[in-house]
């Protein structure tokens, strides 16, 4: 597919003088930024329309600027932002931290200590919540955002708004957890979240519900953050980096991702139900007789020790990477170092039974579970041995960002030694809720955050151009180190403590004490950490582009700090190592190289920045109630570029800046404030109560006004392929982002018909009580939606021919018949009210009502969008390029597909 | 250590029956947890030695320690460089097939004991009694119907099965000098066992966050002589708990009829109104059977 009204023109012709540069000599603001154009098609429009490599350039600020950090949609900056963001959590759950350590100096009675019963428990629990989630992932994935597109020779991510919209979802969320302190206390239930001590029955304080509400918001960043991830990796790589020449590190982040795509559906899913079950009065973990507790767990924990692997993955590729760096050696057995991971990441999903050997499963799931914990326990050891020999015959150099790494490996060789207990069962049922488990996953959680301090220093005088002072940091990990090992060491000591217990064996207070110096000692090298790094970024020296000898990643090619489009030119290991091309393919391939930027990016709508891959967003919404229509507008959005695409004759790089992210966020933010005041399905009368509607209902509008200016804006991402996009090669990245989205959707869907099926096997499958007495309506909506698939296809048959009036008419039809879907089910909820029957009438109800609830959401989203792409039909959008009635229709059929499971289950069966 | 440890192994450790622990949960536990701690503590010392000593013998000499010298060490990685790895398999697939023997071994020798402690061979002869777990504390219904709360009293030498439920939230009930332990959780069952050995007083604890009261959601385990038990719990009625019962335990003991019964359990979340007043008792009684155990 050709399109004439792409802006092709100024890709090869115009870069065409650049010579074909070798990676040192680095000149950062050369205009080969500009020979990658052919590659992104799109146009510019009312927001700047960044001139290659230069930031001063067309309106984006500067960095020196406030505004930039809240416009920015690049991959450093919002790498930069990630990193500084998570840091100030860590400082959050390192004063929680200290606050605990400093009760556990002595064991208390009730009320002794400075801390209450009930606020011990909201710090244990937000300590474990924002280490694990605010902290320790996004610390990582400032790096992976700072990092991977230089790796993998990207300008950037494929989606750089959504990009940025993960950042700001991730901040606000953050601040959503912090608001839920002041109202009446935030969630105590621990990181674990167990039912039923997680609904208001038993946490009735406000501030819970905000906490549950603040990590729903972190998962959904996240989720973008994924999709966004995988689409970029899997289609912007340079040519010759396959995926098995992928950098260590790289490599890491994608299998995290892969993990985090699946892994955090299900925590989706799960906080889902929790959501509604403390909003809206859904019983599904009050259910006892069918199983709620224990679902909880099996939800959890699903998600649960993926997340082990996915805070752990990347400190792993870190470490790789600095070992090779610092003992110069490449690392020993690399080809079985990656076949691990991919091994583990795999593994991951099939072990999550074994933190629930004291709960009733038996032995066979027992065993089966322990085989599995074993196998995935394994790979790490090929992986530190893998470490370890690569020190041999090198020559080290200990300077900070080495000492990290080696400390991490020494460390997580204790974590995982002390792991291997818990893998035997029988001393499992024993370690169980003690102290023993507190300190075994601190050296393995800590070991990671050590590693990726590691990769702080490392980085530092890459993306600030100044070397940090290495005196300073020699004494950070000196003070860590002795710190860590203070503070945790004692806790296998004196492991028979009880977990989450603040009252113990006064025998064992000498250790604790011990621990609680460690602690402070800790955090006081962090202290040293902060001074260094701030001094240095007036009193540093000058980095040159690789302040260090044999690094040899492509970051380390281009100046630091690089430039904002990162290359002189399009970067290639076509002839086995790093250079910079004017063009794909090199000159002797100019041919070839041209037709694959030209004829492989097909639709050129490329600019839709994620589109339909934010739906399931959208859909959520249905529940949680944010914004989906204006998601939906954002998608259908895109399409609208290609049209103004000519108009751009010139010096259209890729776009830069967005404030809509941030205002989509600001909207998300006030919504769930809002919604956090729901109990019942009701806001409480009163003042009160009036003060959460309204902040929802402005919440919703702010975030509905901002989703469809996103929409509305002209902004052109990037879209590959630059040379391996393997197995997506004849996907657009907008379509493989869909893709990619769906696969998570059909986890959370999964997710909750498997909650389903589990509580109707636990309470009696024939005894259950069908809620809908009557199937006729779902098998009426069963033809609906068929039908209206069916007129999806005929769609886009028109819109191939040219058939203006057959997309209108199809689009139209899909559309009413959705709308006859809705109608059908609004008439069955309403009979089924008038039976007495809702969400909260018994957990065959909520079973009920909230997953088919889930999927009408995702009805009602697509239909939002079927009425934008109808008023885009009518002013002759498509016919040329019918990529985004593709796209729709991906989504709906999913959609149609998903019915076609719940309507036995939910109406037949 | 032992021989073999391979997976064929694994029948013929299972044979050899006298390598598997077996006896009181105590004394399963602190044998094979003391083969893993010193197994553990010698691999982790070779390893980390292992890694020291060639972190020391490899750094580099002074001169060549700054980075710019050290760039022109012959071999190593480039710059620009496509990634790449180095040799060494052979010495890699050694090192990893010595640890998974050694790990898979170590597991393997406990899968006999797990089998042992999962199915105790006379478990009926056994005592059995339920043990409902609530905001915040313990209640043992025995097998006679008796109730009581906050003390468990088990006869010596004998093993004593646990059935392990709540009332409410997810609570875990451990004994931990006796190592016991399970899941409280509403609507199900979780079984464990224990033998006390020695008579005298021992401390339950929740193991699982639960609320405000968690930490001291204590219960005291009374092991008494087996002559001395049955004087007790021949005494003791369905009805009003124990006739002989030591003053603490008269002061607790509710004349529970619920136990068992799913719907009480499943009535869960409305029964919590007591929750401050427990909470209340129980940090009182925290400190008496603290100086109580141990
Ligand atoms: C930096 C990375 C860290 C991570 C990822 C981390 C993670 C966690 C998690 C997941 C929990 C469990 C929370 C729960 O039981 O609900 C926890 C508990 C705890 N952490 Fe950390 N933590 C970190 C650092 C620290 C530091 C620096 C300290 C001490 C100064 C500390 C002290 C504690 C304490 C006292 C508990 C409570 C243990 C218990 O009673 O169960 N942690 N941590
Ligand atoms: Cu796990
Ligand atoms: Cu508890």
């Amino acid at each position: 597919m050709t399109h004439d009204d792409h802006p092709r023109d100024d890709g090869p012709g115009q870069a065409a003088a650049d010579e074909r540069t070798k990676p040192d000599d680095g000149s950062p603001r050369t205009d080969g930024g500009r020979a990658t154009d052919g590659g992104h098609a799109g146009a510019t429009g009312e927001l700047p329309a960044t001139g290659p490599a230069e930031e001063e350039h067309h309106g984006f600020p500067p960095m020196s600027s406030v505004k930039r950090w809240f416009v920015t949609t690049n991959h450093k900056d919002v790498g930069i932002l990630y990193i500084v963001t998570s840091l100030l959590f860590l400082v959050f759950g390192g004063v929680l931290a200290l606050l605990m350590r400093v009760q556990l100096w002595a064991p208390r009675a009730a009320g002794e200590g400075i801390l209450s019963a009930l606020a011990y428990n909201q710090s244990v629990s937000i300590h474990g919540l924002i280490m694990v989630f605010w902290f320790l992932s996004p610390f990582a994935f400032g790096f992976a955002n700072y990092v991977v597109p230089l790796q993998i020779g990207a300008k950037d991510l494929a989606f750089p708004r959504l990009n940025a919209l993960s950042y700001w979802l991730y901040l606000f969320s953050g601040l959503l957890l912090g608001i839920s302190f002041f109202q009446g206390g935030s969630f105590a239930g621990g990181w674990t979240m167990y039912a039923p001590l997680n609904i208001p029955a038993y946490t009735p304080s406000i501030g819970a519900s905000t906490a549950i509400l603040a990590l729903l918001l972190f998962v959904v960043s996240v989720t973008v953050s994924s999709v966004n991830f995988l689409t970029s990796m899997h289609r912007m790589r340079a040519e010759g980096l396959t995926l098995r020449k992928l950098p260590l590190f790289t490599w890491s982040i994608l299998l995290t991702v892969w993990m985090m795509l699946f892994a955090f559906a299900a925590l989706l899913a799960a906080l889902m139900i929790l959501s509604a079950d403390r909003l809206a009065g859904t019983t599904y973990f009050a259910a006892a007789d069918a199983g709620g507790s224990l679902l909880w767990t099996h939800l959890f924990w699903f998600f649960g020790h993926p997340e082990v692997y996915i805070v752990f993955f990347p400190a792993l590729g870190v470490m790789a990477e600095t070992f090779q760096t610092f003992t110069g050696r490449r690392l020993v057995g690399r080809k079985w170092f990656i076949a691990s991971m991919l091994l583990v990441a795999l593994q991951s999903f099939v072990v999550w039974m074994h933190h629930m050997f004291l709960t009733s499963i038996n032995l066979q799931i027992k065993t089966l579970f322990m085989a599995t914990t074993i196998g995935i326990s394994l790979p790490f050891d090929l992986m530190v041995f893998s470490l370890i020999y690569t020190t041999i015959k090198g020559r080290i150099r200990f300077l900070t960002p080495f000492l990290f790494s080696f400390g991490a490996l020494l460390l997580f060789i204790i974590g995982g030694i002390t792991g291997v207990f818990l893998g035997a069962v029988v001393l499992d049922y024993e370690f169980r809720g003690t102290y023993w488990v507190v300190a075994h996953f601190h050296y393995v959680m800590v070991a990671g955050v050590t590693a990726l301090i590691g990769g702080l220093y490392y980085w530092y005088p890459k993306i600030t151009g100044k070397m940090y002072d290495e005196f300073l940091g020699k004494v950070h990990f000196a003070l860590y180190f002795v710190g860590f090992n203070l503070l945790y060491f004692p806790m296998f000591v004196v492991w028979e403590t009880p977990r989450r217990v603040f009252e113990y064996d006064p025998a064992f207070a000498p250790w604790h004490k011990v621990a609680t110096v460690g602690g402070f000692v800790l955090g006081a090298s962090f202290l040293v950490m902060f001074y260094n790094l701030y001094t240095s970024l007036w009193a540093g020296e000058d980095a040159d582009s690789s302040p260090w000898a044999h690094s040899t990643t492509a970051e380390w090619a281009i100046p630091s700090p690089p430039p904002l489009e990162n290359y002189p030119g399009i970067p290639s290991y076509g002839d086995g190592s790093l250079s910079f091309l004017d063009r794909l393919g090199g000159s002797d391939r100019a041919a070839d190289g041209g037709e694959v930027t030209d004829g492989v990016d097909v639709a050129g709508d490329h600019a839709t920045d994620g589109g339909v891959a934010d739906d399931r967003r959208a859909t959520d919404g249905g529940t949680v109630a944010t914004a989906d229509p204006a998601t939906a507008v954002e998608r259908a959005g895109g399409k609208s570029h290609e049209h103004d695409a000519g108009d751009h004759g010139e010096g259209h790089g890729p776009s830069h800046a967005s404030i809509w992210p941030f205002a989509v966020s600001v909207g998300a933010f006030l919504t769930l404030l809002g919604l956090s005041g729901l109990q019942e399905g009701a806001f409480a009368p009163g003042l009160e109560g009036g003060l959460y509607m309204a902040l929802t209902g402005v919440g919703f509008l702010v975030g509905m006004a901002s989703l469809v200016a996103f929409g509305r804006e002209r902004f052109h991402g990037l879209e590959g392929p630059f040379g391996e996009s393997w197995p997506f090669e004849g996907i657009e990245n907008t379509k493989t982002g869909v893709w990619i989205f769906l696969a998570s959707d059909v986890v959370l869907f999964g997710a909750f018909i498997g909650s389903y099926v589990f509580m109707r096997v636990a309470s009696g499958w024939t005894t259950w009580e069908i809620v809908p007495g009557d199937p006729l309506p779902g098998l009426m909506n069963t033809y609906l939606l068929l039908t209206s698939s069916f007129t999806v296809v005929l769609a886009l048959v028109a819109a191939e021919k040219g058939s203006r009036g057959g997309v209108i008419a199809s689009l139209l039809t899909t559309f009413l018949l959705g709308v006859g879907f809705l109608f059908n089910k609004g008439i069955e909820w309403d009979h089924l009210f008038h039976e007495g029957l809702w969400l909260d009438t018994n957990v065959q109800a909520s079973t009920f009502f909230l997953t088919t609830g889930l999927h009408a959401g995702h009805v009602i989203a697509g239909l939002i969008v079927t009425l934008y792409l109808i008023v885009r039909a009518w002013q002759g959008a498509y016919l040329e390029d019918s990529g985004s009635i593709e796209y729709f229709g991906l989504y709906w059929h999913f959609v149609d597909i998903v019915w076609l499971f719940l309507f036995p289950l939910f109406y037949i069966l | 250590m032992i021989g073999g440890g391979t997976l064929l192994g694994a029948p013929l450790i299972a044979a050899q029956t006298d390598i598997i622990p077996r006896g009181s949960r105590s004394a399963v536990f602190n044998q094979i947890y003391w083969v893993f701690l010193v197994l553990g503590t010698l691999v982790g010392v070779i390893v980390i030695g292992y890694m020291l000593y060639n972190a020391y013998k490899y750094r580099a000499g002074r001169a060549a320690g700054s980075e710019r010298s050290a760039e022109s060490g012959e071999g190593g990685p480039a710059l620009g460089e496509l990634p790449q790895g180095s040799g060494g398999g052979r010495k890699l697939a050694l090192s990893f097939t010595l640890s998974a023997v050694i790990v898979i071994s170590l597991i393997l020798w406990t899968y006999g004991t797990l089998l042992y402690v999962e199915s105790p061979p006379d478990a009926e002869e056994s005592m059995e009694v339920e043990v409902i777990g609530f905001q915040f504390g313990w209640e043992f219904v025995y097998p006679n119907g008796n109730t009581t709360t906050g003390t468990l009293r088990v006869p010596t030498g004998e093993r004593v099965r646990l059935r392990v439920t709540s009332r409410d939230v997810f609570h875990n009930f451990g004994i931990a000098e006796l190592e016991a332990k399970a899941d409280a959780i509403p609507g199900q069952y979780t079984d464990t066992w224990f033998i006390a050995n020695e008579s005298g007083t021992y401390q339950a604890q929740c193991y699982e966050l639960c609320g405000a009261g968690h930490s001291y959601m204590n219960a005291t385990v009374v092991a008494m002589e087996p002559a001395a038990f049955e004087r007790w719990y021949a005494n003791t009625t369905p009805a009003n708990g124990t006739t002989n019962a030591s003053p603490e335990d008269a002061a607790t003991t509710t004349a529970s009829t619920n136990h068992g019964a799913k719907a009480d359990v499943a009535a869960a979340p409305g029964a919590t109104a007591p929750r401050a007043a427990a909470l209340e008792t129980n940090a009182a009684e925290a400190s008496a059977e603290r100086s109580l155990a141990r």
